[in-house]
């Protein structure tokens, strides 16, 4: 049996019915026997099983009749599933792992799609999975990908990283179509920090807009959060040749340049002088953006990274200064070569 | 009946009773000696099945000729030199001629059946079975024989009680004899250590353990007879090419697949730094992956191999001076074989055990916690643990999409693994001595005093520079041993009875007692108030022990320089 013949034949099971989990789900439902969608209550499984499609979500994209919907995590993983792909957000991963560790059986390729760190320790999600799940095969994904864009169909891209070949194999297997590119890598550190820190600018993007600054400003933040994020990165272990694939460079200028970017919404909101409690309970799902910004900033302003556009995306979110002063205080700083 | 003892930092206190010794598989070895060359050579064959052969034949070919040409033939090597010589003549005449002639496929197999004979040809089962009755026996005699005459005229079983600490998860380690194969993977400081595993193998009354042993040692008469005692297999780290690698690691793979216990030192030679290894060589170890593949494949009954780390920690090595040196000249990159230090003159290895034992010195040998394949930890019955009270299926991590087989990228990842947990395991496995800790205090607090020298030019201070008011010693030293303690607490190593027990002057004398075992007044001295070091590049070498824990000077400083075997900025081991 080659590798195509068994992915074809496999269960999946899909963890998250947030926007990019359902987009995943239709992904792979493509290129496997059966999905299982794994979602929090029993009333959206049922919802989603009904209508064919995610109207909390997602509810543009029909879902393929080889997925189906539970909210029961012993039927998710009843019998055995061959891939698992993790879309829930950073602050849960942990116990949720803990929760599932029971019901996996080792043989399984684990694919994380979460774009965060663990806050206060700064652990990347693959090693959270590794402590809690006893499943060694990891990987991550991560690019360019706005959840509605891939629904529409348009042509995306994005990156699989794992140490482990067969892991990146099985998520090009399982990820790929004729509208829908998957790269190589084998950098998971750089990936999963990439993904992370991007969420920060996008935050960044967002409120530059609010002020209704032009390209310069734009390309100026981009440029040089880039720079920031690369020393970040390259201090716990990223090689930077990482930050330029479509995991760096692609899903930065993505995320900072469109309005469908949650992160974007929230600093571009908070710019406009809104509270970020209001902010986050409109937006109704997570921003990544949030509470990376705070981890990353303490352990940056410890070990002396220079991350200026950072610091200042901290001053947003804690309400420590106006967006002015923010501005004033950025343009300000010393002369650079 | 001996019951051996041994106590150990926070341990609880380890007893176990000496069985008769279990017979082991190494007995059976001559029955199937033939059956494993051979399988050795079809396996290594099969390897490279789909090789362009004439190029690796012509690597290997150019590599060989190189090492022969450095080679120097002396009593003992010159036989199997000139064997060699032979070999690759031969290669060389068929490469010239064109395949239908001379068969690349034959050429190769000539090549592979050398070494696998010069790999575990070797192995003498009369001089085996000899020699595992005479060891014990040699050991038994330094120990009492030495002891007599300076203590302990009458109690001669207690003399080896206080000489040879044996703690940790030894029951563990019996118990898990039983259920599947060992690979006994130590650190590796003193040429000593071979003899020593052997004797404290002995002790734990297991039956005798196969290792690989540099080529160059059964050169050596006197350590020959121990290395083919013991159950060795050769190992020579010059010859690179492919064709030997391979043969090596299919020889230990069906070793381990034979069910015979092995011992790897993973740091592939001794420690030249004195620091505790943190640079593993997997090629090796990841054949103890392999070996449980095969095992599994083919259903075998006891199919795991377990990995279990041992520890030793001496307050002196007898080769310390030329090891330092070795790595200083940062040589040790290009140099993996000192051909010629004091490990190999048979009268320096006596007065070492007899300076060893005639005096209240001692070694800690300390088990560590079993660990599978993969590296995770495993229960009584020898399961795998998985985090969250799972239990790891090795099966299921050796398959790959659907089916249960080797898969060399995969399995070079998981082998990666397993290095980074033995090299933590190494790390917390350790126990600090009363040496170890007066050495590191010296040093680090004399570097207080030079922050801005790096290691060369602070190892090249003055006499006058290089002593320190005792009492400002005595200050650090106690400093120290509270950072030791609490990083004990957290786990992170052990600290011997001494360290943990008596009063400060105590200890510091004792260190100081023990280094001059060996070195005389080299390492450290107290003379007048003072604390000096005449030998500071030894001095060097003994600190390194406690590098990696980052509790050196540049870590107290912010400076992220506590991971094992990195170099902070002035050059120092972290």
């Amino acid at each position: 049996m080659t590798q195509k013949d068994f992915w074809l034949n496999s269960k999946v099971a899909v963890i998250g019915g947030g926007s990019f989990g359902t987009v995943l789900a239709d992904l792979v439902a493509r290129n496997c026997r059966e999905v299982r969608l794994y979602v929090r209550s029993e009333e959206q499984a049922r919802q989603i099983n009904a209508t064919r499609s995610n109207a909390d979500y997602l509810p543009m994209l029909e879902l393929k009749p080889n997925i189906a919907a539970m909210s029961d995590l012993e039927r998710v993983f009843d019998g055995g599933v061959s891939a698992v792909i993790w879309a829930l957000p950073s602050s849960v991963c942990r116990a949720q792992a803990r929760r599932m560790a029971p019901l996996f059986k080792g043989d399984e390729v684990l694919l994380h799609a979460t774009k965060g760190i663990e806050q206060g320790t700064l652990k990347r999600i693959s090693e959270i999975l590794r402590e809690e799940l006893p499943c060694p095969r990891i990987g991550v994904i991560s690019g360019p990908n706005l959840a509605e864009e891939i629904a529409r169909g348009d042509p995306a891209a994005t990156v699989v990283a794992s140490v482990f070949d067969e892991v990146v194999g099985a998520g090009e297997a399982l990820l790929a179509n004729d509208r829908f590119r998957i790269y190589r890598v084998n950098d998971v550190i750089g990936v999963e920090w990439a993904g992370t820190l991007k969420n920060i600018l996008a935050i960044a993007s967002g409120a530059l807009d609010a002020l209704q600054y032009g390209w310069n400003a734009r390309a100026m933040l981009i440029t040089r959060g880039l720079a920031e994020i690369v020393r970040f990165g390259a201090a716990m272990g990223a090689e930077k040749e990482t930050f330029l694939s479509l995991a760096g460079v692609g899903d930065l200028l993505a995320t900072c340049s469109s309005p469908l970017s949650r992160n974007y919404r929230v600093g571009f909101r908070l710019a406009k002088g809104e509270t970020l409690e209001k902010v986050l309970a409109d937006l109704g799902t997570t921003a990544e953006g949030v509470g990376t910004v705070k981890s990353v900033w303490d352990f940056a302003s410890r070990r002396g990274i220079a991350m200026p556009i950072t610091e200042a995306v901290d001053l947003l979110i804690e309400n420590k200064a106006t967006m002015a002063e923010i501005v004033q205080r950025l343009m300000s700083r010393p002369g650079q070569s | 009946m001996t019951t051996v003892h041994g106590t150990g930092g926070s341990h609880p206190t380890i007893r176990f009773e000496q069985r008769a010794p279990v017979e082991g598989r190494l007995h059976d070895f001559e029955r199937v000696r033939l059956r494993v060359l051979a399988d050795v050579v079809a396996r290594t064959q099969e390897r490279f099945a789909r090789a362009p052969l004439d190029m690796l034949l012509g690597e290997a070919l150019y590599l060989e000729n190189v090492r022969l040409k450095r080679e120097e033939a002396n009593l003992f090597t010159r036989r199997r030199l000139k064997g060699d010589r032979e070999l690759w003549g031969a290669v060389r005449a068929g490469l010239l001629q064109s395949p239908v002639t001379a068969d690349r496929k034959a050429l190769l197999r000539s090549v592979v059946k050398h070494y696998a004979e010069e790999i575990g040809g070797h192995f003498n089962p009369k001089l085996y079975r000899f020699a595992t009755g005479a060891v014990p026996w040699g050991f038994s005699w330094l120990l009492n024989a030495a002891s007599v005459r300076r203590f302990l005229p009458w109690g001669m079983t207690q003399s080896l009680e206080s000489r040879l600490r044996i703690v940790g998860e030894v029951p563990a380690l019996q118990r898990l004899a039983q259920q599947g194969t060992i690979l006994l993977v130590p650190t590796h400081q003193s040429n000593i250590d071979s003899m020593l595993i052997g004797y404290v193998i002995y002790l734990m009354s297991l039956p005798p353990f196969s290792y690989g042993a540099g080529l160059n040692l059964f050169s050596n008469p006197a350590l020959s007879f121990f290395m083919n005692g013991l159950g060795a297999y050769t190992v020579d780290r010059k010859k690179s090419n492919v064709i030997y690698k391979e043969t090596l690691k299919n020889y230990s793979t069906r070793l381990l697949r034979e069910g015979v216990h092995s011992i790897f030192f993973p740091g592939g030679g001794r420690s030249r730094s004195g620091a505790i290894e943190s640079r593993l060589k997997l090629g090796l170890l990841g054949t103890a992956l392999e070996a449980q593949i095969q095992n599994l494949q083919q259903r075998s009954e006891k199919p795991n191999i377990y990995v279990v780390p041992m520890v030793m920690s001496y307050h002196f090595v007898l080769e310390a001076a030329s090891l330092i040196e070795d790595y200083l000249a940062e040589a040790g990159k290009h140099r993996f074989i000192i051909t010629d230090d004091e490990s190999w003159q048979p009268t320096k290895i006596l007065s070492f055990f007899w300076k060893l034992f005639s005096s209240q010195s001692g070694i800690t040998v300390r088990i560590g916690k079993p660990l599978d394949v993969f590296g995770n930890y495993v229960d009584e019955e020898g399961r795998s643990l998985g985090p969250n009270g799972t239990y790891l299926d090795a099966r299921r991590l050796l398959t790959t999409e659907g089916e249960l087989k080797a898969v060399p990228q995969r399995d070079q990842e998981y082998t990666r693994e397993l290095g980074a947990r033995l090299t933590e395991r190494f790390h917390r496995e350790n126990t600090a001595l009363t040496s170890h800790v007066v050495a590191f205090a010296f040093f680090e607090t004399l570097r207080r005093k030079y922050p801005e020298l790096d290691l060369f030019r602070f190892l090249r201070l003055s006499v006058a520079q290089r002593s320190l008011p005792m009492e400002e010693f005595l200050a650090q030293a106690e400093r120290y041993r509270q950072k030791l303690l609490e990083a004990a607490d957290r786990g992170e190593l052990f600290l011997s009875d001494e360290l943990r027990t008596q009063e400060l002057r105590a200890w510091v004398e004792d260190g100081v007692r023990q280094l001059g075992l060996l070195h005389d007044a080299g390492v450290v001295r107290i003379q007048g108030g003072a604390i000096w070091s005449e030998d500071m590049t030894l001095l060097y070498y003994y600190r390194n022990r406690l590098a990696g824990y980052g509790l050196s000077l540049l870590a107290e400083g912010g400076e992220m320089t506590g991971k094992p075997g990195q170099n902070d900025s002035k050059g120092f081991l972290a």
